[in-house]
C-alpha cells in the first residue's frame, strides 16, 4: 500500500511529524494496525537497523527515526492492545550493580520497543535478584544486561548463575552488552548472546526468539 | 589542604571530532545538516548549563596507599600500582560538569528527545574529559612551581572503577576528600551523582612512569583500551 511505503520512508527521514499524521490517516483509511504498524514502522525501521549496521547511517539518525517511530506507535500501540495482539516479545533491560552508565541501555530500550518489543528497564545498578525477578514476575523471555566499567563485569556473572540456582535458565535468554564487554566474554560467563552495539543487540534479540 | 577550583568552562569545550566518533562517525567523516545542528544545539546546551568544578587535595604515597587498596578489591596487579610508587606528587580529584547538565539528558529522553539526549550525554563525557585535563594542567603547574621542572614531567589522571583500580576505592577517597562539598555524592554501590563527574588521584611524575605495557588479566575482557591512548597523549 501506498501509503505505508510513505509511512516507512517518512519513519527512515526522521520526519516524526508526517509519521504522526500519516499513521492516523492510515488509521483513519481502515488499514489494519498490525499491517501499519508491520508494513509501515517496523518495516522502516528494519531499513534504519539495517543501514546502522553497514555504517551507512550513524546513531543520531537512528535516534531521529526511532523518535518518529514513537509517534506512529503511541497511536497503534492503544489499538493493538485492546485488540489483543501480542508484540514481538518481552524483554527486560538494565545496567548491572554498581554501573550507572545507562546511555547504551537506554538506546537499546528504545530500538527495541520501536521494533515492536515490549520493554521492562530495571533501570541502573541493578542487583542480580531484580533481573531474576523479571522472569519469575513478569514472565520475560530475554534479559539484557548492559556494563560500563570492567569492574562491574562479574555481576554479568552473578545474575547467570543466580537463573541456573533458581533453575530458570532455560525459560530465558541472555545477552549482554557494553563498552568493556567482548563475545569471549559473554561465552565465559555463559550468556546466551553478546550485542556489539544497539543495532546488533536488535537483530541478536530476534534471532534468540527465532523472530526473522 | 583541599582546594576548590571552579573551571573555567572555555576549558572544557569538547573537541567535536572526539563528540562525533562517541556517535559513530569516522575522523574526517562527512558530516550532515541535521547532525551538526544537533551538535551545535547540544553544545549551546553545555554553554549554558555546565557549570564545572573540582576538588582537588595533595596527599602523601602512604596516604594515598590507604586509599587506593579500599576495601582490598582490587586486581592482584594494576596499571595504578605500577605507575604511583614512582610519582614525584599525588592529588585526589574529584569534578563534575554540574547537576544542570545531568538532568537535562535526562529530560530529554524523558521528551523523546532520543537524538539530543545522546549527543549531550557525548558532549558531557567529553566536556568531563576536558576537566579532568584542566586539574592535570592545574597540578602540573603546582608541582613545576615548588622544584625544577623538568620537560620530561607529566599529570595524569586515574580513577577507580578502571585498570584494575576496584570501584570501591571511591568510598575512602570519599572518606579522605569530601568531594560533597562541590556538590557530588556517592551512593551505595560507590556510584557518583550527578553522573558526569569524575574522580580520582592525579599523579605526576616523569612521562616514564605512566607509560606501561597493557597486559594485565583484565585487559583481555576491554574494548576501550582508552590507556593507549592517554599514553599517546604524552607525547
Amino acid at each position: 500500500m501506498e501509503i505505508l511505503q510513505h509511512l516507512s520512508e517518512s519513519l527512515q527521514r526522521g520526519e516524526d511529524e508526517t509519521v504522526f499524521a500519516l499513521t492516523r490517516q492510515a488509521i483513519e483509511g481502515g488499514i489494519p494496525p498490525k499491517e501499519i504498524l508491520d508494513s509501515g514502522l517496523i518495516a522502516g525501521m528494519n531499513v534504519i537497523g539495517e543501514r546502522f549496521r553497514k555504517h551507512e547511517i550513524f546513531l543520531p539518525d537512528v535516534l531521529m527515526a526511532a523518535k518518529a517511530m514513537y509517534a506512529g506507535l503511541d497511536q497503534i500501540r492503544p489499538i493493538l492492545e485492546r485488540e489483543g495482539i501480542p508484540g514481538l516479545g518481552r524483554v527486560a533491560i538494565g545496567t548491572v550493580h554498581g554501573d550507572l552508565h545507562d546511555i547504551g541501555k537506554n538506546l537499546v530500550g528504545i530500538m527495541l520497543r520501536g521494533t515492536g518489543f515490549e520493554v521492562i528497564d530495571l533501570g541502573r545498578d541493578v542487583p542480580p535478584a531484580r533481573f531474576v525477578e523479571s522472569v519469575e514476575r513478569e514472565r520475560v523471555q530475554v534479559i539484557g544486561m548492559s556494563a560500563l566499567l570492567t569492574t562491574t563485569m562479574p555481576v554479568m556473572k552473578q545474575v547467570i548463575d543466580l537463573l541456573r540456582e533458581k533453575r530458570l535458565s532455560d525459560s530465558v535468554r541472555t545477552i549482554i552488552g557494553g563498552a568493556p564487554v567482548t563475545e569471549a566474554f559473554a561465552r565465559e560467563i555463559g550468556a546466551t548472546a553478546y550485542a556489539f552495539d544497539a543495532a546488533s543487540a536488535i537483530a541478536r534479540v530476534k534471532s534468540l526468539l527465532g523472530i526473522r | 589542604m583541599s582546594q576548590i577550583i571552579r573551571i573555567d568552562a572555555a576549558e572544557i569545550i569538547p573537541d567535536e571530532e572526539a563528540v562525533l566518533r562517541a556517535q559513530g562517525l569516522r575522523r574526517g567523516e562527512p558530516v550532515d545538516g541535521r547532525i551538526r545542528s544537533l551538535l551545535e544545539d547540544t553544545m549551546a546546551i553545555l554553554a549554558k548549563e555546565a557549570r564545572p568544578v573540582s576538588i582537588v587535595e595533595e596527599v602523601s604515597i602512604e596516604v594515598f596507599e590507604t586509599v587506593f587498596h579500599g576495601e582490598g578489591r582490587n586486581a592482584d596487579e594494576t596499571l595504578l600500582g605500577e605507575v604511583y610508587p614512582r610519582s614525584h606528587g599525588l592529588a585526589l580529584f574529584a569534578l563534575t560538569v554540574g547537576e544542570a547538565v545531568s538532568t537535562r539528558i535526562g529530560e530529554l529522553f524523558e521528551e523523546r528527545e532520543f537524538a539530543l539526549g545522546a549527543m549531550l550525554d557525548a558532549v558531557a563525557s567529553e566536556a568531563a574529559d576536558r576537566a579532568v585535563g584542566a586539574c592535570e594542567r592545574w597540578f602540573l603547574n603546582l608541582l613545576a612551581g615548588r622544584s625544577p621542572a623538568s620537560p620530561d614531567d607529566r599529570v595524569l589522571g586515574y580513577s577507580p572503577g578502571y585498570c584494575g583500580w576496584d570501584i570501591s576505592g571511591q568510598k575512602k577517597l570519599f572518606q579522605a576528600l569530601r568531594p560533597e562539598r562541590i556538590g557530588i555524592t556517592l551512593n551505595e554501590s560507590c556510584l557518583m551523582h550527578p553522573l558526569k563527574s569524575v574522580s580520582g588521584v592525579l599523579v605526576g611524575g616523569l612521562r616514564e612512569i605512566h607509560v606501561v605495557d597493557p597486559d594485565y588479566p583484565f585487559c583481555r575482557f576491554c574494548r576501550t583500551h582508552s590507556c593507549r591512548q592517554r599514553m599517546k597523549s604524552l607525547e
